[in-house]
């Protein structure tokens, strides 16, 4: 067992105090994050850390209550992305011929098209609404965890002991389900967290444009949209928000990038 | 090579035919009959119907795609709902802002990560500094890096203009001027990940035997770098550079929207959020077919980088 690196141990440290954040935001958050007051635009102090909003909301508390919003929708999509992308990387791997040639057609153009817009239209048919953000979001991703499983089913597939449930007269199924699946779960795994990484920043860029979670709910790329308008004199409005955006990112991108490191080490 | 550039293009038009039919077919029966939108919601259904009708939106699918496509093709897009302009007119406007600002930071990303990963002096320090532009450009969002710097350049310092942007008929110094924060933004997060496609590669091609014989020959290692390691390690970054052009579209969306430039993004948006149907459409199809050509000329430029992929196609 080798010292883990620095950038995980890092990475898992910033993640609890972030889930802490969520999960007790209405004992953390000196108001309420919806109730607005006359108390508009007030710049910040000892109170309002960083300031209030135009209708008078703390920003803080705002920022606090976004966390829950951002680390649902990030966990959604990434499950969804699973759900959909694994199986079809299963199939696709496992069978090869003309399914994988086709599957992988269709992946690859769909890797290929500029995830945000993709997201944007499908955001834009199915209406803003947090189960449709993470759904879409789950879309977007699910082409880049199929593409990994098909590798990854494509390596464990010629392995000895396949080739022994296959000589057994194990039925394809039964291999896929007993044998290939559990090999390659350990690298959707580690690609997890990366995709929690891209659903929040793809997210909070959409409600940046006004087609995220809808309003009145803290979300953070909605009140950087809002809080940008002020720029000049308030500047924490715009700039707090999209610091957490940038902190809860940074945190999911170090877990997952050291933990595909040490799986593509085992590998090895 | 011929033969290489017919094959993709093959492969191409079907996919373009298949992703633009999806397109159609999704913002058509999703949002409503574009007469459901005109008239309101107050709408009589015998209206709704007689315009459905008027406009041929009661044909069936296939066919509403074939004249949506055939007149697309000879350069009649349709007019906008909420401007009431002809599309192709709003498109070819949009177009050029949008296809300058990804030329710029491609370019910028492109050069400087070859060139400063490749740097011989200080070593430690420009690979603390890509590292760190890396980490940054991976993980803070577009609409955030763009308002930092605008905060910092233009509110703070007062040296660059705060947003907008300046036509080339105004001048090329003010046009470039309002250039420099929009492409900065840009360019930071494809030159992270354009570093390190790049570093990975140029560490491989560093250990290898003829970098060696060119040490032993007495070379100077900045002529080792730019010379020797740079032409033989560049490869998989003109692919990767070539794929992210796409991705490049995503990106400048929001980018546009924070300086408020009106390029392809904000078109989109606004016709997002305005319900425009011939606008999402028009816009859509550009991205699609943009996309597709995007590829083919990195597949095209790789073959003439790298004579084998030539022989095996």
């Amino acid at each position: 067992m080798r010292k883990p690196p620095f950038r995980l141990i890092l990475g898992l440290v910033l993640l609890a105090v972030i889930t802490l954040v969520a999960v007790f935001a209405p004992l953390i958050a000196p108001f309420h994050p919806t109730v607005t007051t006359v108390n508009v635009l007030a710049p910040p102090s000892a109170e309002n850390v960083l300031g209030t909003d135009q209708l008078g909301r703390d920003v803080l508390s705002r920022v606090i209550y976004g966390t829950r919003v951002s680390l649902q929708v990030g966990a959604a999509a990434a499950i969804v992305a699973v759900l959909i992308g694994a199986p079809l990387g299963l199939i696709a791997g496992f069978f090869r011929g003309w399914i994988d040639f086709f599957l992988v057609q269709i992946i690859d153009i769909f890797i290929a098209l500029p995830g945000l817009v993709l997201a944007l239209i499908i955001t834009a048919m199915l209406g803003p609404s947090v189960v449709n953000l993470a759904v879409t979001l789950g879309v977007v991703t699910a082409p880049t965890v199929a593409r990994l499983v098909r590798g990854q089913v494509f390596v464990v597939r010629e392995m000895v002991f396949v080739e022994a449930a296959r000589a057994t007269g194990a039925s394809p199924f039964w291999i896929i389900r007993h044998h290939i699946m559990p090999n390659t779960m350990r690298v959707v795994w580690a690609q997890f967290a990366i995709n929690v990484a891209f659903a929040i920043f793809t997210s909070a860029s959409l409600s940046f444009l006004g087609l995220g979670v809808p309003p009145p709910a803290p979300d953070w790329g909605g009140m950087v949209r809002d809080g940008s308008m002020f720029l000049p004199i308030l500047p924490l409005l715009s700039l707090g928000p999209g610091a957490a955006v940038a902190l809860t990112v940074l945190t999911f991108y170090l877990v997952g990038s050291s933990m595909n490191e040490a799986a593509s080490r085992n590998d090895r | 090579m011929f033969a290489l550039v017919l094959s993709r293009i093959a492969v191409m038009v079907p996919n373009v035919i298949i992703l633009t039919f999806l397109l159609f077919a999704s913002v058509t029966s999703f949002l409503g009959t574009p007469a459901a939108i005109m008239l309101g919601e107050d709408a009589s259904p015998e209206s709704v119907a007689e315009l459905n009708a008027r406009f041929g939106f009661d044909q069936p699918i296939l066919t509403r795609y074939w004249n949506w496509m055939s007149a697309a093709l000879s350069g009649d897009l349709g007019r906008s709902y909420s401007t009431q302009q002809p599309v192709a007119r709003m498109i070819t406007d949009a177009l050029p802002l949008t296809l300058e600002l990804a030329l710029w930071a491609i370019l910028i990303a492109f050069f400087g990560a070859a060139l400063i990963n490749s740097a011989t002096f200080m070593k430690k320090s420009v690979d603390r500094f890509t590292s760190a532009v890396s980490i940054v450009g991976i993980t803070v969002p577009n609409f955030f890096l763009g308002l930092l710097l605008i905060y910092l350049f233009s509110v703070q310092l007062r040296l660059l203009p705060t947003t907008g942007w300046s036509p080339w008929s105004n001048g090329a110094v003010q046009h470039l001027l309002h250039m420099i924060l929009p492409v900065a933004t840009l360019s930071t997060f494809y030159f992270s990940s354009f570093s390190l496609v790049y570093k990975a590669e140029y560490q491989a091609v560093e250990n290898s035997l003829f970098i060696r014989a060119a040490r032993s020959k007495g070379l100077s290692e900045a002529r080792i770098s730019y010379r020797h390691i740079l032409p033989n390690s560049i490869l998989p970054l003109i692919t990767y550079a070539g794929l992210s052009l796409g991705q490049l579209v995503g990106g400048a969306v929001v980018t546009e929207t924070v300086f408020s430039m009106p390029g392809m993004g904000r078109l989109l948006v606004d016709a997002i959020s305005a319900r425009d149907f011939p606008v999402m459409l028009a816009v859509g199809m550009v991205i699609i077919v943009g996309v597709m050509l995007l590829n083919l000329v990195a597949d095209v430029t790789y073959s003439l980088v790298n004579p084998l992929v030539r022989t095996s196609a």
